[in-house]
């Protein structure tokens, strides 16, 4: 009936109007439109103004009884729906204008969704213009082969006028249309530039943002890059160390930036301990290094703290956010969890202690299983002797282990397609999840590919029971049998069982929901993985990931290692590569990622050219060109510490140890960096809690939350377990108080042990007054420790 | 500086979403800090909010609500449990005899007894029931508290969501997605002696405000390290206000005003009950007087596998018996009820069954709850459970259900976005559906 009701008035329409007789649209961004397509410019224009959101009709419930597909993907449901529902009511032929859709989106008639266009403007055209020739669809006519945007790659802004973006689509029927009206513009920074709805740039400030655009689930970016006025001395001649600086600093004469200076060398020690030790530089070791008159001090005191144990711990901190050590989630029994947490960090921290190739780490997670090359007997003694160690003490000789099960041995059931999440975020850095419902609104990702990514995990089995072959579940029972022997009778979840990570012939693949096909595995937007019995596809999958020609793998890491370095990534954030999120730098870039290639993914090599680079060691100081710079690396980026820096910084600072107690219990002396457990239960738990720990849940680096929040300050002013510090018996306040230094001698060491630099004139006359002044030798240390811990200059590296 | 720009699943870094919060107030983040100040007008009146706080009196473990708010009787045995029901103030509405002070205040109350979930585990129930948003291995949820901090005008010198002691689980109680900046201030201490302190807000000892200004006197005099970076520099810059504002509140006496229970009549402070739960009613009361918005206080101990009756018996009903129906009254009386919430829950219910042991097991497939104040209907029971408790036989109602509700009624639309750090768009409460027939 429904139908028949749109027939008559389709007939009825093309009557009263003079059946298509199309009358051209002026477009704002010059030119007309001839005619109206529904899927080039009904369904462009729906995005675009907003309909197809999912907090709008988008939703898969749609919204006030109106449903569009989100992002407007699938023109059959959006044309059925603008056409049949509601008795054709939506779209009137006959009277275009009386259409509930061009009533509802001009606000005439009540609409939740606000007014969306005006009712004299082109939009309004567009559409009304499509209803009167009669709201016709000719399917796949606006079938997009490729997009191209004018100017391509970047714009540059360089005389402050605006800028217009012409965007073509080329579509499967080879026409060539500037679609530039119908697209979705959006930039980064606004502080930088704006842009127009039109794709219109206008110039703020000097300075590099991306800027996206959309065009029904094509997307292209491009950077905008607004220069510094040009300066009438001719641009200096910077030093450049190595390749690095030449593409910084290439990059910054296009924009008119002059870099910093060079930083002080107390300035570029603060900055190298807390980057690759997490802590600060002792006094003795800055007086050395400043008096030190060699040449290659600062080279060797790179290769002196990558070498250093604590290097190793910082980067198996990191990784354990990477790659997910979740205490909470490790498998039960739930006392023994912290210790597993321990193991993983520890396997991962021998690994960058002994400077194993990146692509090898890899691949020794991505194919783990629990027995690697072992014999069932081997393997049975070697848990025997893990656990053994674990109960009894702080390390085992589980970092020998050949590869990492614990990365996926967790004691909910993980499903696939979080493991597909999981991978495509720690080591491709491409973040998945939205296309676990729907294509990836602004990126490649299709719903197809992410289950297919998927499926690549189907083999993973972890359960109790359950075993690889009988060889190793005879020897498995029987040790598990002795175990329940031992136990105290009555609390049967409480013993530690001997369990095994597999993958099994029997794969367990899900399928593509919006099919209810079950797609073979594949890699990530690339080839099928075909699986033979006794085969593992995370195998196949480890050898297209980790080889050079993968378009993500070496830059995902170059990027997380240069990340760590300037507090800034060439692509941010530094887990996001995608088509809307283009490098900063993309030579930069690239030729990181090919130098580290090259070098065999030694990521030694890798971080020890990035801290031998001029860009690395520039001083914090701005000058009048780079003082607004954010991304471009002219200058050192002030950044907030990761949680684990300010609890080891503090520590060093005050001279005492942190005590780990309960499960995560550590020797005496262990730093904050060298724990696994992402759960703690001492005291230093709510410090970590309110600077950001992860709680290494989800997939992505990305709930390191680095943000300062009042609580921190707050936390290092008055909280007690900071002012024991102060307090503590053997700490620096305490050993100061004791010793011998004059008051002048007093100002200087306190200086060097928190800000890591001699105080200046006035500040050391400030000082000294304070100490002398005050009676108590005691109170007045502690009032200047307590002052300077808690300048910004302490709690910001710089 | 490092703070990472968001894009979202759709595209958009929707700056628009969500800039609510006053600038000065507690637990604001930087970006969060900075997009309000931005934002001139902080805040378009909440015009459909009822109630301005919300305090949660948190019985941790899962209370055996079949022997308390929904009590059976006249159950087959090995279901009915010890317990007669009482009348209450409310003709048709019976609670169990170990409620008598309770029944009392039912006139004040909307019972929930139709709540439900699937999640017999005490740590993903906790979460689903003080988030609204059944947990998920993906993302964390922020708690309901975290949520009202971000939402909800703050009061400046108080923090904006308070939680007494720890939650059970690690994750309840905490701000999940939304970032450290609107994890809970703890309030610590207590006991029957009520000297509670605000972690990180209440100077101890020695280090009184004197000594503390006198510090910072000395600290202004070495924080120029960076000074000449204020105006260029995000983060050097808001670091500076967050220190002034850190001084200010350590200054302002308000939190500490409130939290000085000798400020109270004895009389009062003996309604409450001389435990610290009871105790902790009252300051969050206090609290809540002060401006703050979400304050949590939870009491332990209904983990009953084994002798339920005779726990609930000595201490555990009587213990809350008191605290809610002194924590009500005294709303009441001070006319705060009318704009403040109040909600009894813990993470689940128990069996129906009774163990060998006389206790009950975890059961998430019934429980009740108790709602009033601020927009809730008073004297009123919602839906109920079949004859022998196992299930809901009306109106069943979930954990997102109350959430949404409770942010109904604080003028928050429940299926307002929100976004994760990765920018993907997260509905408050996506599967919660507001429930009507208990709004007054």
């Amino acid at each position: 009936m429904c139908a028949r009701r749109m027939l008559y008035s389709l007939l009825a329409g093309l009557a009263a109007t003079g059946a298509g007789r199309a009358a051209e649209i002026s477009l704002p961004t010059g030119g007309t439109l001839k005619a109206v397509d529904f899927e080039r410019h009904i369904m462009g224009l729906l995005s675009k103004v907003g309909c197809n959101l999912g907090s709008c009709h988008g939703s898969f419930q749609g919204k006030g009884g109106f449903r569009l597909s989100l992002f407007g993907y699938e023109p059959a449901l959006d044309y059925a729906n603008l056409t049949r529902d509601t008795g054709g009511r939506r779209i009137n032929t006959q009277r275009p204008d009386h259409s509930l859709l061009l009533l509802k989106a001009t606000g005439q008639v009540a609409h939740e969704g606000g007014m969306r266009f005006g009712k004299d403007g082109w939009v309004y055209n567009v559409f009304r213009e499509w209803i009167r020739s009669g709201a016709k669809w000719h399917r796949g006519r606006g079938e997009i082969r490729s997009l191209t945007v004018t100017p391509a790659d970047f714009a540059m802004l360089s005389d402050s006028k605006s800028l217009q973006l012409t965007v073509t689509a080329t579509f499967a029927d080879g026409s060539r249309e500037d679609i530039t009206p119908f697209c979705d513009f959006k930039i980064a920074d606004e502080a930088v530039a704006e842009v127009s709805p039109l794709g219109l740039i206008t110039p703020r400030q000097p300075g590099d943002t991306g800027l996206t655009v959309l065009y029904r689930g094509s997307v292209k970016a491009i950077r905008v890059l607004v220069p510094m006025p040009p300066r009438a001395d001719p641009y200096p001649k910077i030093p450049e160390a190595n390749f690095i600086d030449t593409e910084v600093f290439a990059k910054l004469k296009l924009m008119n930036v002059i870099p910093s200076e060079l930083s002080t060398d107390e300035m570029f020690l603060r900055r190298l301990y807390i980057d690759t030790i997490a802590q600060l530089p002792p006094p003795e070791v800055i007086r050395d290094f400043v008096a030190d008159k060699d040449p290659k001090k600062r080279e060797k005191m790179i290769d002196r703290l990558l070498a250093h144990p604590l290097h190793a711990a910082l980067w198996a901190t990191k990784f354990s956010d990477i790659t997910g050590n979740n205490t909470d989630a490790l498998e039960n029994p739930a006392p023994t969890r912290a210790k597993r947490s321990q193991m993983w960090h520890d396997w991962l921290r021998k690994r960058f202690a002994d400077n194993v190739p990146y692509d090898h780490i890899v691949r020794d997670i991505l194919t783990a299983t629990s027995l690697d090359d072992k014999t069932p007997e081997e393997w049975i003694e070697f848990v025997k002797k893990v656990d053994n160690q674990a109960a009894q003490g702080f390390t085992t000789d589980y970092p020998h282990k050949k590869t990492l099960d614990l990365f996926w041995r967790r004691q909910q059931q993980v499903p696939i397609e979080q493991w597909g999440e999981k991978v495509a975020a720690a080591f491709l850095g491409v973040r998945l999840e939205c296309a676990q419902c729907h294509k990836h609104p602004t990126d490649r990702w299709t719903q197809e590919e992410y289950w297919a990514f998927a499926n690549v995990f189907a083999q993973v089995t972890f359960a109790p029971n359950q075993f690889s072959s009988p060889a190793v579940k005879k020897l498995a029972d029987a040790e598990n049998a002795a175990r329940r022997e031992k136990a105290p009778q009555g609390n049967n979840n409480q013993i530690l069982l001997v369990r095994e990570l597999f993958v099994s012939d029997r794969a367990r693949p899900r399928p593509n929901p919006a099919t209810n096909i079950t797609p073979l595995p594949r890699t990530l937007g690339g080839d099928v993985i075909t699986v033979r019995p006794g085969e593992d596809a995370r195998v196949k999958l480890a050898a297209w990931l980790t080889a050079p020609s993968n378009p993500f793998f070496a830059k995902a890491f170059v990027n997380r290692v240069w990340g760590h370095y300037f507090g800034v990534g060439i692509v941010n954030p530094i887990d996001d590569f995608s088509l809307a999120n283009p490098p900063t730098n993309e030579r930069l870039l690239n030729a990181l990622a090919n130098d580290f290639i090259q070098s065999g993914y030694n990521i030694r090599q890798l971080e020890r050219t990035i801290l031998l680079s001029r860009t690395y060691q520039l001083s914090y100081v701005p000058n009048e060109t780079n003082r607004f710079d954010k991304n471009n690396f002219s200058h050192a980026a002030i950044r907030p510490l990761m949680a684990e820096q300010v609890v080891d910084v503090l520590n060093a600072a005050l001279g005492v140890n942190e005590r780990f107690t309960g499960p995560e219990e550590a020797p005496v002396g262990t730093k904050m960096v060298e724990v696994g457990a992402s759960r703690l239960n001492s005291s230093v738990a709510y410090a970590l809690r309110i600077f950001g720990r992860p709680p290494r849940t989800t997939a992505c680096d990305c709930e390191r939350a680095m943000e300062p929040a009042l609580p921190q300050t707050l936390f290092r002013m008055t909280d007690n377990t900071v002012l024991a510090k102060f307090t503590d018996r053997n700490g620096r306040v305490a050993q100061l108080a004791a010793s011998t230094l004059t008051p002048e001698q007093l100002a200087e060491e306190i200086f060097l042990a928190t800000l890591s630099r001699f105080p200046t004139p006035d500040e050391k006359t400030e000082a000294v007054k304070h100490l002398k002044q005050t009676a108590n030798r005691t109170a007045a240390i502690t009032d200047l420790m307590w002052a300077l811990v808690n300048t910004r200059e302490f709690i910001l590296n710089h | 500086m490092a703070v990472v720009r968001r894009s979202d699943c759709e595209g958009f870094h929707r700056r628009d979403v969500l800039t609510i919060g006053a600038a000065g107030a507690l637990g604001l983040s930087l970006p969060t800090f900075l997009a309000a100040q931005a934002q001139a007008k902080a805040k378009n009146g909440n015009t459909q909010a009822k109630a301005q706080g919300v305090i949660l009196l948190w019985l941790a473990g899962g209370p055996a609500t079949i022997d308390m708010w929904d009590n059976k009787p006249e159950a087959p045995e090995g279901i009915r449990g010890e317990f007669q029901s009482i009348d209450t103030k409310v003709p048709g509405i019976q609670l169990a005899e170990t409620f008598p002070k309770t029944a009392q205040v039912v006139d004040k109350l909307t019972i929930v007894r139709s709540l439900h979930h699937t999640i017999p585990s005490h740590g993903p129930a906790s979460v689903f029931m003080t988030t609204g948003n059944k947990p998920t291995a993906a993302l964390q949820y922020p708690s309901m508290g975290s949520l009202a901090a971000k939402l909800l005008k703050s009061e400046v010198g108080v923090p904006p969501y308070v939680t007494f002691g720890d939650l059970r689980n690690g994750g309840a109680g905490l701000a999940g997605y939304l970032g450290t900046g609107y994890n809970p201030f703890v309030i610590e201490g207590g006991g029957g002696r009520g000297n509670f302190s605000v972690r990180g807000l209440t100077l101890k000892g020695s280090f009184t405000l004197e000594e503390l200004e006198k510090r910072d006197a000395l600290l202004r005099k070495f924080d120029n390290g960076l000074a000449g970076l204020d105006s260029s520099n995000e983060l050097v810059d808001g670091l500076d206000t967050f220190h002034q504002q850190a001084l200010e509140i350590l200054k302002s006496d308000k939190t500490r005003r409130a939290l000085d229970l000798n400020a109270e009549k004895p009389a009062t402070r003996e309604l409450y009950g001389n435990t610290p739960f009871g105790q902790g009613a009252l300051a969050a009361r206090r609290l809540i007087e002060a401006g703050v918005r979400f304050a949590t206080v939870s009491f332990g101990g209904w983990d009953t596998h084994q002798q339920t009756f005779t726990r609930h018996k000595t201490t555990l009903a009587p213990t809350t018996d008191t605290v809610v129906s002194a924590l009500l009254n005294d709303l009441d009386d001070r006319g705060l009820l009318e704009s403040t919430i109040v909600m009894v829950a813990g993470e689940f219910g128990r069996t129906p069954k009774i163990n060998k042991n006389a206790g009950r097991d975890h059961w998430a497939r019934s429980m009740a709850c108790l709602l009033a104040g601020g927009g809730f209907k008073r004297g009123y029971v919602h839906g109920s459970t079949d004859s022998s408790g196992m299930a809901p036989s009306s109106e069943p109602v979930t954990p997102d259900d109350i959430a949404s509700t409770i942010f109904h009624n604080l003028g928050i639309d429940p299926h307002m976005e929100l976004q994760t750090p990765t920018g993907r768009p997260m509905q408050l409460f996506r599967e919660g559906k507001v429930i009507d027939k208990i709004l007054a």
